[in-house]
């Protein structure tokens, strides 16, 4: 029996995927990107968050049987609701194993896995292989970019998408558009030029910008460093899209 | 909404209709101590000088005439010594007056006041040797009369401003009856707002899209009113019931009970939903005043088109619609002696309570059984004797079962004022020749259980660090609590973050909560008839209680409670309703549904809400509206009985507190209804910012 972190385990988690959802939050994430919202799902540790609601620990451990089981209570409920579980981060992929172990102990119910496809592709076949859908984010194809706004090269996570592909499971293309980073043309048109024609591909979510991102940073005693200006107006180009026939939506 | 409405909710909002106002109450106490008039004719005789002592309102573009000039202030028919001998050894329903019944409206608007009248003296006529009976009925033919006499007035205002369109239906009704949807709304105006004018208070308009239904549908079959018009006189009639609300009795401005349910069954079990119910919701939107607060009745079945219009509704931070399921209310009012045809005919009272229409003369709300104070007792005597955790489960039995004895042997003393004019709207008064005030079909009283969540919280505290983990001493928890914690920080940080909470889907909670609801239904049970011949309904409302039993109050029959073992602090406010304790983190709104839903709502059934807080931010897109819808749809369909929705955003409640002129609209639901956020007394904005806490972390 494994076990593994937990940040946060949400209810009515109505954004994470279709339906009603409980999206579970792993802690940990090896990317580091600039515009995170969820800062407290970069470490592994547990850690203090201090808000107006007090204190609270962040980073709670599960034995995989003890999360099946409290996922297992709203199953019924989630499935009734055209909805299910998504697992979220932080990075899921990151503790493969253990959320291998518990959707492979779930009730039939709808998986989701919301991943930045950072990870190796043993474990990326294992959760993809588990999963009903699959949100895939893609942020910069540049390779030096990538490596400048989250701390890794996209070698893998471009790898990972051809896998994906290639999986007969049905995917979407989430790209968080930053502004001035990721909203560029060059880089839209290069990630529809990535996607364009493959198997299972549903549809390119393009994220805005949310000016909330840095909010948590405080609570978690983390500090915000964005290296681009959060208030210059976004490129929300989604002609470049629809020009190589891959289907769009702005959320 | 066109121009116009959006105009007069504008200068309604700004108070211009205050302009108008008497300064003074009128005087009649003279005059009924001169005739020496008996109770109800005096009550006659209020109505009477009301109606003439106001005067006629008539905005150049009303389409629905009526506007209250006479000021809160009910004059007094009884000086105070002899209103001590009359009540004396009595107990007084809140205020005094009947209040929050609900009337048959249909009788009005199918028969007119003249048809009422006409039944009035037929019984006269046939009970004419019995004097009371009498006497109730000239009260009763008296106060009609005044009615029509100010509707009168007001007819020849608008013929005198050349208003004939208006003048028209102010000759008809509300005398005669109803023909047209605007004839049904403007005779519901006026003798809707008499009987707040005779002081009588949380005056409901039932099942309004039932009643009115056949008059609009009629004049959209015939060509009389497009859907257009027929929304606009509709927001004419919403705006108008928020106009004179400042005036009408509540513990907090906004409580005045002006609700309305839609939607259910009919009473031979057809679907009740139409065309009405969605114009309603609709208009409801748009208009976006307090009032009318909304309910609807809803089932398994209920299509989703309908629960994604109403969401629209808690989208823009209305409130409501509150939600009862036809599937559990019913049942458990037929398993509780009301026909099965009246059971089906329910509407909700002011805040949560289910009463029929016409039917019921009910005291829904008597008072509250404190939870934390039968939990805080037996807890404090229980470990002081050294028993285990049984005997305390035993000892809040018996101090749930006092509390419910104390509270219904006051009201066996119950004294109701005579209402002859209310009476005319109520099933068999005018046809038996009895005052409401004498009892309907149903007389039942309401005792709700408050602070339920706390309570249990405490309980499974106790039970598992004093009896299972052995890791707290009884002493320890004592002195703690007696000492409201200080110098106890980490033992308080343990209750509230590592004990069982309700809202969690815990059982160990859970079971505590339906333990103490099981105590108050057998404790109801137990208490048999009154003396009024009803039963003691069950409920899980909380009211303002949550409030007063922290800070104690004038109002309650129990004792303040102090700091608890669930970890709270005293003086800080209990769970309202059902909702998790203030304190508790809890994973979230599935969760919180199935705590609830294991309480028995086929004993606990006099109502009170599951009341949940949805960020605003839930609701980004249309998706997330029909999401909102499913959910509850899914809470009929998994058997709970009552659910509040909100939403609210804590920054802008923070900002409103700190700058109220910049928020004069923002609308919250307090406990069973909703208000004005700046209107409301600081503790209670507190606590519905303290309730949103959780969702920015």
């Amino acid at each position: 029996m494994t076990s593994g972190i937990v940040f946060d385990i949400k209810e009515f988690t109505i954004h994470d995927g279709p339906g009603i959802r409980t999206t579970v939050f792993m802690k940990g994430c090896p990317l580091s990107c600039t515009w995170c919202h969820n800062p407290e799902g970069q470490s592994r540790q547990p850690q203090v968050i201090r808000s107006l609601a007090g204190e609270r620990l962040a980073g709670q451990r599960y034995a995989a049987a003890e999360l099946a089981a409290l996922l297992n209570e709203q199953a019924n409920i989630l499935r009734a609701n055209e909805g299910g579980i998504t697992f979220s981060g932080g990075e899921p992929l990151l503790q493969a194993d253990f959320v291998a172990e518990v959707i492979d102990l779930l009730d039939d119910v709808h998986v989701l896995l919301d991943t930045s496809g950072y990870g190796n592709p043993v474990d990326f076949h294992s959760l993809v292989g588990r999963s009903d859908l699959i949100y895939f984010d893609l942020k910069l194809i540049d390779r030096e970019m990538h490596r400048h706004y989250t701390g890794c090269d996209n070698d893998m996570i471009l790898n990972n998408l051809k896998l994906l592909s290639g999986s007969g499971k049905p995917f979407v293309i989430r790209v968080p558009l930053v502004p001035g980073v990721t909203d560029t043309d060059e880089n839209l048109a290069a990630i529809a030029e990535t996607v364009r024609g493959l198997p299972g591909l549903l549809y390119v979510d393009l994220l805005p910008y949310n000016m909330a991102a840095g909010s948590k940073y405080e609570y978690a005693g983390m500090e915000f460093k964005p290296d681009y200006d959060e208030k210059r107006p976004l490129n929300v180009n989604a002609l470049l899209f629809e020009q190589c026939g891959v289907k769009v939506q702005v959320e | 909404m066109n121009k116009q409405m959006e105009s007069l909710k504008k200068r309604v909002r700004a108070g211009e209709q205050r302009s108008v106002r008497q300064a003074e109450p009128i005087h009649i106490l003279a005059e009924c101590e001169a005739e020496g008039l008996s109770w109800p004719r005096r009550v006659a005789r209020l109505i009477r000088r009301q109606c003439e002592a106001e005067q006629v309102v008539i905005g150049p573009d009303d389409l629905i005439a009526f506007t209250r000039t006479l000021p809160a202030a009910v004059p007094p028919i009884y000086s105070p010594e002899d209103w001590a001998r009359l009540t004396a050894g009595r107990t007084l329903h809140e205020l005094g007056p009947i209040s929050n019944i609900c009337a048959d409206w249909s009788l009005l608007l199918a028969q007119g006041l003249l048809g009422r009248k006409q039944v009035a003296m037929a019984t006269r006529e046939r009970l004419a040797h019995d004097p009371q009976t009498v006497e109730f009925l000239d009260s009763a033919i008296e106060s009609m009369e005044a009615v029509m006499e100010l509707a009168t007035c007001y007819a020849s205002q608008a013929r005198a401003m050349g208003r004939d369109d208006l003048a028209g239906i102010l000759e008809k009704v509300p005398a005669q009856p109803a023909h047209t949807f605007h004839e049904a709304l403007q005779s519901l105006r006026f003798c809707h707002s008499v009987v707040w004018l005779g002081g009588n208070y949380h005056v409901g308009l039932g099942r309004f899209d039932q009643y009115m239904w056949p008059y609009l549908k009629s004049d959209l079959a015939a060509g009389r009113l497009s859907i257009e018009t027929a929304e606009n006189l509709l927001a004419e009639f919403f705006i108008s019931l928020n106009k004179d609300s400042d005036l009408y009795p509540g513990v907090q401005q906004g409580d005045n009970g002006q609700t309305l349910t839609l939607g259910g069954v009919t009473p031979d079990g057809g679907l009740a939903v139409n065309e009405l119910t969605h114009m309603v919701l609709r208009v409801a939107r748009d208009v976006a005043m307090i009032d009318p607060k909304i309910n609807l009745r809803i089932s398994a079945q209920t299509d989703l088109d309908l629960l994604s219009l109403t969401t629209e509704l808690t989208r823009i931070g209305l409130g409501f619609p509150q939600y009862s399921n036809d599937d559990v209310v019913i049942p458990a009012l037929v398993a509780h002696g009301y026909d099965l045809e009246d059971a089906r005919d329910y509407v909700v009272a002011a805040c949560w309570e289910f009463i029929i229409p016409g039917r019921g003369m009910e005291v829904v709300n008597i008072g509250a059984v404190s939870f934390p104070a039968a939990v805080d007792q037996a807890l404090r005597d229980g470990l002081a004797a050294g028993e285990d955790f049984d005997r305390m489960l035993d000892r809040v039995h018996i101090q749930v079962r006092e509390q419910v004895n104390r509270l219904a042997d006051a009201y066996s003393h119950l004294l109701l004022p005579p209402a002859p004019y209310y009476s005319v709207f109520m099933q068999g008064c005018l046809e038996q020749g009895r005052d409401v005030c004498e009892g309907l079909k149903y007389n039942n009283f309401g005792i709700h259980g408050a602070g339920s969540a706390n309570a249990a919280d405490a309980l499974a505290a106790v039970k598992k660090f004093i009896f299972e983990e052995h890791s707290l001493l009884p002493d320890e928890l004592l002195s703690a609590m007696v000492e409201n914690f200080s110098g106890h920080e980490a033992l308080r940080t343990k209750l509230e973050e590592q004990g069982s909470k309700v809202g969690n889907n815990d059982p160990k909670a859970d079971a505590l909560l339906v333990t103490l609801f099981a105590d108050l239904a057998e404790a109801c049970e137990g208490y048999g008839r009154t003396p009024r011949g009803g039963i003691l309904r069950p409920g899980t409302g909380s009211a303002m209680y949550y409030i007063w039993l922290a800070s104690s109050h004038a109002g309650m029959r129990e004792p303040e409670v102090g700091a608890t073992a669930d970890g709270r602090l005293k003086g800080q406010p209990f769970s309202a309703n059902l909702a998790p304790s203030p304190d508790a983190r809890v994973r979230g709104p599935i969760s919180t549904l199935q705590s609830f839903a294991k309480i028995d709502y086929g004993q606990i059934f006099n109502g009170g809400p599951i009341t949940m807080e949805l960020s605003d931010s839930v609701f980004k897109n249309p998706e997330s509206v029909r999401k909102t819808a499913m959910l509850v749809r899914t809470f009929a369909q998994l058997g709970w009985q009552q659910l509040q929705l909100n939403s609210l955003c804590l920054a802008t409640l923070l900002d409103a507190k700190a700058h109220p002129e910049n928020h004069k609209n923002l609308i919250v639901r307090v406990w069973g209804w909703s208000g004005y956020f700046c209107e409301l007394a600081p503790e209670y904005q507190d606590h519905i910012i303290a309730r949103h806490l959780y969702e920015i972390d």
